[in-house]
């Protein structure tokens, strides 16, 4: 079985801009992941590209990331996660706390 | 990433792979050598559908301490319990191969050159050894770094920090043991089967893995200490690792070649008295080699204030 990958492009209800900096945050250990975030003129869309061993939850993964990029109002940003079963809650704050770290820089 | 200054008093044993490696060195010296942005993961993983890292679970990268360059390389326990497989051990491999070309590119380049202005490896450990999902490319990244570590010897010196959650385990003890000088706090661990690995080959009563206090006592910063497995003990933070790398890394290669623990006849000698001695004592604990050493008051130094250990305790000399 080999690993799942979900490739989604979303659009922002409002466009803010893509994040400062490429930013990586997070351990690929039980239960978490790790988020690479990096802007990349995209046409104002969102480009995710995630793998994980869980199958099954792509619905969910998308409310969660359309959540997260409603919430930020990002534009032209690539996000890739590794994930390693983390919960939809673990999910959020890893995003957010890349998300921070980006602009921060 | 990280403010350096924030991390210096931070827990060494609390801290992320990428955070020891940037705190280790000067403050904005660290840079990222097949990092996270180059994505390179292991092959193995994902056919077999197990999560993957963009790093493999190692950090690897070039910084500088005062005029020393410093490659690094830093493991990564959240990851698969910091397991090496083909990506990671690579990494490693090749630092200490870099560490080495640009070694002698320096020397030829600049005969006059001091000895702080010569490069050195620092390897924070934290790993129980071969990755087993692929356990075939692990074993042979294990056998490739011991194959740098002796292609180093005698001209980069090698230095372990062990400090971390899981500790040196594995065939990764065993390349622990083969470098040059080993740092540890009294919460890192140093060995070669773990505990838990003996207590499911041995049993219970030869080893219980769940009594955390015989897990440190045997193989703990502490014991290791005393039995001159490891060269110096640090308190548990960044700066205290940092401070005695930063002792360490401007000295001749001569002065790293007297800290080895093997590989010379005087060493193995040395532990072939250290094999005398235990079949002749037939130690039940740690405690009762402790008191060997001259050490009066044995038990007592669990449990001692840091400072207060370092002060008192007799290590052991055959």
């Amino acid at each position: 079985m080999a690993l799942h990958t979900l490739e989604l492009t979303l659009e922002p209800a409002a466009a803010a801009g893509p994040v400062k900096a490429p930013t990586h945050i997070g351990v690929t250990g039980s239960s978490d992941l790790e988020v690479l975030i990096q802007p990349e003129a995209l046409d104002g869309k969102v480009a995710v590209k995630l793998v994980t061993p869980v199958t099954g939850f792509d619905p969910l993964w998308e409310r969660v990331l359309r959540k997260f990029i409603d919430e930020t109002s990002l534009s032209d940003t690539r996000i890739e996660i590794n994930d390693n079963n983390a919960t939809p809650a673990v999910v959020l704050l890893r995003l957010h706390q890349a998300f921070t770290a980006a602009n921060a820089a | 990433m990280s403010n350096w200054q924030n991390l210096q008093p931070r827990s060494f044993l609390e801290a992320s792979a990428r955070d020891r490696a940037l705190g280790l060195v000067d403050e904005g010296s660290f840079t990222e050598l097949a990092g996270p942005f180059d994505r390179v993961t292991s092959p193995h993983l994902e056919l077999l559908g197990d999560a993957v890292a963009f790093d493999d679970g190692i950090v690897t990268g070039i910084g500088r301490i005062g005029k020393t360059p410093v490659f690094v390389i830093s493991q990564e326990g959240k990851f698969i319990g910091g397991s090496v497989g083909e990506i990671g051990g690579a990494k490693m491999v090749n630092t200490i191969k870099l560490a080495i070309e640009f070694h002698d590119d320096l020397v030829a380049k600049h005969p006059d050159l001091t000895d702080e202005e010569k490069p050195v490896v620092v390897i924070s450990f934290e790993t129980g050894g071969v990755r087993l999902h692929e356990a075939n490319a692990g074993l042979l990244a294990h056998a490739e770094v011991m194959d740098q570590l002796q292609k180093a010897r005698g001209k980069v010196p090698v230095i372990a920090v062990i400090g971390s959650k899981v500790g040196g385990f594995g065939g990764m003890g065993f390349v622990a043991a083969a470098t040059d000088a080993i740092i540890m706090s009294e919460f890192g661990r140093l060995g070669l089967t773990g505990p838990e690995v003996i207590e499911q080959e041995m049993g219970k009563e030869e080893f219980d893995a769940s009594d955390r206090a015989l897990v440190y006592r045997t193989t703990g910063g502490r014991h290791k200490y005393i039995m001159g497995d490891a060269n110096f003990l640090v308190q548990d933070s960044i700066e205290a690792f940092r401070k005695q790398v930063v002792e360490l890394a401007p000295l001749p290669v001569s002065d790293f070649e007297a800290m080895r623990r093997i590989g010379s006849p005087e060493t193995v000698e040395k532990q072939l008295r250290l094999v005398a001695l235990a079949a002749e004592m037939q130690p039940q604990d740690a405690v009762d080699v402790w008191a060997k050493a001259g050490n009066e008051n044995a038990a007592g130094l669990l449990d001692v204030p840091f400072a207060e250990f370092m002060s008192t305790v007799k290590r052991l000399a055959v």
